[in-house]
């Protein structure tokens, strides 16, 4: 017996989350556990290394930890809206596996908006930052709220103008189609400043530090999650770790070759997404190491970044890009 | 002692610190140049004319004597040494004194610890209210009618006791309960990541932007100053430790020197200057290298931290050798130590040297030369020559507006005047300068130690036996701890413990120019500023 053309596609979307929500969780897990690691070597630590091999079980132990904790609800919070908040911040991050490829052929949906959708989607999760803060009625977590409103708005101009040269070259915003036009030369060598701009915005879309500051723990306790605990905090955990991953990804996408590399003709289903996770992880640990080297900019230093800095050398990007491509023609 | 005119103030302040008349007052015993009472109604007078010369009030306090009150203003010039005392008296029936916080900016607290303490009013403070004790409290402990009041002791009576702080609170502010439209007030502390211990500052915000902010201090008040009332002399050398935990060895120096010249002895032997001199050094670079890890953290840079303890978790092993504590340390003895260094320890600084010099370099270059750490300190907290010598600010925050006062300079005690230093300043008053003027000042007591451990001495380190009390008179001693300089002022009664013993600690008064630094600041600002400054608050609080 076979299925109809819909239960197959439907049998493929369930295959295909419950793919993304366990690599998720498992690649959450190990981030957190990487983080630490990485941190600890630069600061002549030895960070965990007691539980399992290497320390591997340690963030397991820590998850098993959240789960079992009660979930406190504070008196003066918006109950629903408190409640909702912190799925609204870790669903949408997990949709960007829509549309990443992770090797030729190996694709949810190839859309021909691409990473648009990506950007539209993740930037629900910032509404679920602000209500975060905004319904557990501390004024520390209203701060961070608010903070993480207004990067939100200033971070996403320049990261998706510095994508538009990358779109200008490959003709196309479908993530295949971006991959195979780096079969040649990756769009890092043709658009580095497009590449080091992406990369600053998506720190901050991603909350890292030196761009922290809804968070920004020694100023505002924890910024938007202060009042949230056991494994409502986790899931802002969860999701930050995994928008970590995303936009790393999307990076490597979209500037690294996605999942070109060695070997892959002989092993196209192994080979592409082991390019692609690799380029990530690599992408993944600058992330980490920028965020162990820099002290955080105050909020008004971010938005100067922003519109001052980033956002004029996006749109020359573009304009230079455009000018070049039309005198090639 | 000298008599005031009736109206020539300047000339009789003129008169008084003349070279002759510096002398008539015993000032290698007492550490005060000249003296005098003064009538109460003149003070603001005196003091004004004080501020005219160039003086700046170093520390505030009272005695409650049986017939009257005595209240202490010691003023000292940064340019050279001219500690001048001058008092009032303030009877009980009337209980009242001018207040000279209009003149000097930092008299608003210390007089506010008076009227604290002792309850004294001061006519015309603008903001009279206690400072370290509970908002609800009733008693003025250093009055010496109170004996103690065993409150708070079991679980029921402490819960009455918070209840009625909250309410005490909120009536001495009411600003930070009712609702507002635009502006509102956060309460940062007492239990906040970066108030580097139990500090409340009441920040009145629009947005982000700071409109002012007061500190709300005494979360950690002990009461040393009572203790040490109804202790023996010798049984005050643990307080020392307990004051400022991080630079706990300036205060044992301070405590050493103030009864070896009001007893009239030297130390055992040369030596025992030598590592007191080392061991201060020592701890000085430790305290440094804490406040540039909280300052760093304060500004979200983690990884500086595990450097800056990283280095003092190995001079701290070192004073371990000689001490056998960590961090509060209680060294010192009256005239010697507690026991010689052992012979492991010059090795080990002499190994441990070359190693930190490498790490000072890393320094630089994490973070003196980081363009977000630049970005985030220049410009930030400026605080002005004049503002900070009004606030009584000492130490590194007043030497990065260009004073170089250094008490090791300006009052050299111990075996300071033999040894090569400089005075470090920095010219720009920011947040910046003053960690340029810190960091500088570890390599200052590198080289230091670097003498000290040349030229160190044989000797013996503990003197024969001492007597119990401590003459009669009146006695101030001053260091340069690590936070600014460290005042101790005793009035002995020839008993067997002090009749009063005034600790003026730095901190405090650096704190307090914060009031001028906050408004226009952000939020991530005010935590900056508050971490450039080097607070310790068990020492604030006393």
């Amino acid at each position: 017996m076979t299925l109809g053309p819909f239960w197959q596609e439907v049998v493929k979307i369930v295959l295909w989350g419950t793919f993304a929500v366990l690599f998720v969780s498992v690649n959450a897990l190990f981030l957190v556990w990487m983080e630490r690691r990485v941190s600890a070597k630069i600061q002549l630590r030895r960070g965990p290394i007691h539980v399992g091999p290497q320390g591997l079980l340690q963030t397991i132990a820590d998850a098993v930890k959240l789960i079992s904790k009660e979930l406190v609800f504070p008196s003066q919070v918006d109950k629903l809206v408190y409640y909702v908040a912190p799925l609204l911040v870790f669903a949408p991050v997990l949709s960007a596996f829509i549309i990443l490829p992770l090797g030729p052929g190996i694709i949810l949906r190839d859309l021909n908006i691409g990473f648009l959708l990506i950007f539209s989607l993740t930037n629900i999760s910032f509404i679920g930052i602000f209500i975060a803060g905004w319904s557990s009625n501390n004024k520390y977590a209203l701060l961070g709220s608010m903070r993480a409103v207004a990067q939100n708005i200033s971070y996403e101009i320049p990261l998706l103008l510095s994508t538009m040269g990358v779109v200008m070259i490959a003709g196309s915003m479908k993530m295949t189609e971006i991959v195979t036009a780096q079969s040649g030369l990756w769009f890092v060598l043709t658009q580095p400043l497009a590449f080091l701009i992406f990369f600053c915005a998506s720190l901050a879309e991603a909350n890292r530090a030196p761009f922290d500051i809804p968070e920004a723990e020694s100023e505002l306790v924890a910024g938007f999650h202060t009042e949230y605990s056991g494994m409502r905090f986790a899931l802002f955990f969860l999701g930050e770790y995994t928008a970590i991953f995303i936009s790393s990804a999307i990076a490597a996408t979209l500037f690294l070759g996605g999942w070109h590399g060695p070997f892959l003709e002989s092993l196209p289903a192994v080979a592409g997404p082991f390019w692609l996770i690799l380029k990530t992880y690599a992408l993944v640990f600058v992330v980490m190491w920028v965020r162990w080297t820099f002290p955080r900019l105050r909020s008004d230093q971010l938005m100067a970044f922003a519109w001052k800095i980033l956002i004029p050398f996006a749109l020359l990007n573009v304009l230079s890009t455009a000018l070049v491509l039309s005198l090639c023609k | 002692m000298a008599a005031i005119l009736e109206k020539d103030i300047k000339a009789w302040l003129l008169e008084v610190v003349k070279a002759d008349e510096l002398n008539k007052k015993d000032v290698k015993k007492t550490g005060i140049h000249f003296e005098a009472i003064v009538p109460t109604s003149k003070i603001r007078d005196v003091a004004k004319e004080f501020l005219n010369q160039g003086y700046f009030l170093e520390s505030l306090t009272a005695v409650d004597f049986a017939e009257c009150f005595e209240a202490v203003y010691h003023f000292n010039h940064w340019k050279e040494l001219r500690r001048g005392c001058v008092k009032i008296l303030v009877t009980k029936e009337e209980n009242k004194a001018p207040s000279i916080s209009s003149i000097y900016k930092s008299a608003n607290w210390f007089e506010r610890e008076i009227y604290d303490m002792f309850g004294i009013t001061f006519i015309d403070h603008p903001n009279l209210k206690r400072i370290l004790l509970p908002e609800s409290s009733t008693i003025h402990p250093l009055l010496k009618s109170f004996k103690g009041e065993p409150a708070g002791s079991d679980v029921e009576q402490c819960l009455k006791l918070i209840n009625e702080d909250k309410e005490g609170f909120e009536i001495l502010y009411p600003q930070s309960v009712t609702h507002h439209q635009k502006d509102y007030y956060l309460n940062l502390g007492p239990q906040h990541p970066s108030t580097h211990g139990v500090l409340r500052i009441l920040l009145h915000l629009a947005g982000e932007r700071v409109l002012d902010g007061e500190p709300i201090l005494g979360y950690s008040h002990r009461h040393h100053e009572k203790m040490m009332e109804i202790q023996s002399y010798l049984a005050c050398w643990p307080n020392m430790g307990r004051l400022d935990y991080v630079g706990a060895m300036s205060y044992n120096f301070a405590y050493a020197i103030l009864i070896e010249k009001a007893m009239g002895i030297a130390p055992a032997s040369p030596r025992v200057e030598y590592i007191r001199v080392l061991t201060t050094e020592l701890n000085r670079i430790t305290s440094h290298l804490l406040w540039m890890g909280t300052f760093l953290l304060d500004l979200g840079a983690f990884t500086p931290f595990f450097y800056g303890f990283d280095d003092r978790e190995k001079i701290l092993d070192i004073l371990e050798m000689a001490t056998g504590e960590r961090l509060t340390y209680d060294y010192f003895r009256f005239g010697g130590l507690d026991k010689d260094i052992p012979a492991e320890m010059i090795p080990a600084i002499k190994e441990f040297i070359p190693h930190f010099k490498k790490r000072l370099k890393d320094y630089d270059a994490l973070i003196t030369k980081n363009i977000i750490f630049k970005k985030r300190t220049r410009n930030l907290g400026y605080l002005t020559k004049e503002n900070a010598l009004a606030y009584g600010v000492t130490g590194p925050c007043l030497r990065a507006t260009g004073v170089p006062m250094d008490l090791r300079r300006h009052e050299p005690y111990s075996i300071y005047p033999e040894l090569d230093f400089e005075i470090v300043t920095a010219t720009d008053g920011d947040a910046y300068s003053r960690y340029l003027v810190r960091m500088k000042e570890i390599e200052e007591s590198l080289k230091i130690i670097q003498q000290v451990i040349e030229k160190m001495p044989e000797g013996a380190t503990i003197l024969g036996k001492l007597p119990k009390n401590v003459p009669k008179g009146e006695y101030y001693t001053a260091v340069e701890a690590a936070r600014g300089s460290f005042g101790m002022y005793l009035v002995s009664d020839g008993t067997l413990n002090p009749y009063r013993l005034k600790l003026r600690t730095p901190s405090f008064s650096n704190l307090n120019s914060i009031i001028e630094i906050l408004p226009g600041c952000l939020v991530s600002d005010v935590v900056a500023v508050l971490g450039s400054i080097d607070i310790v608050l068990p020492e604030i609080d006393r």
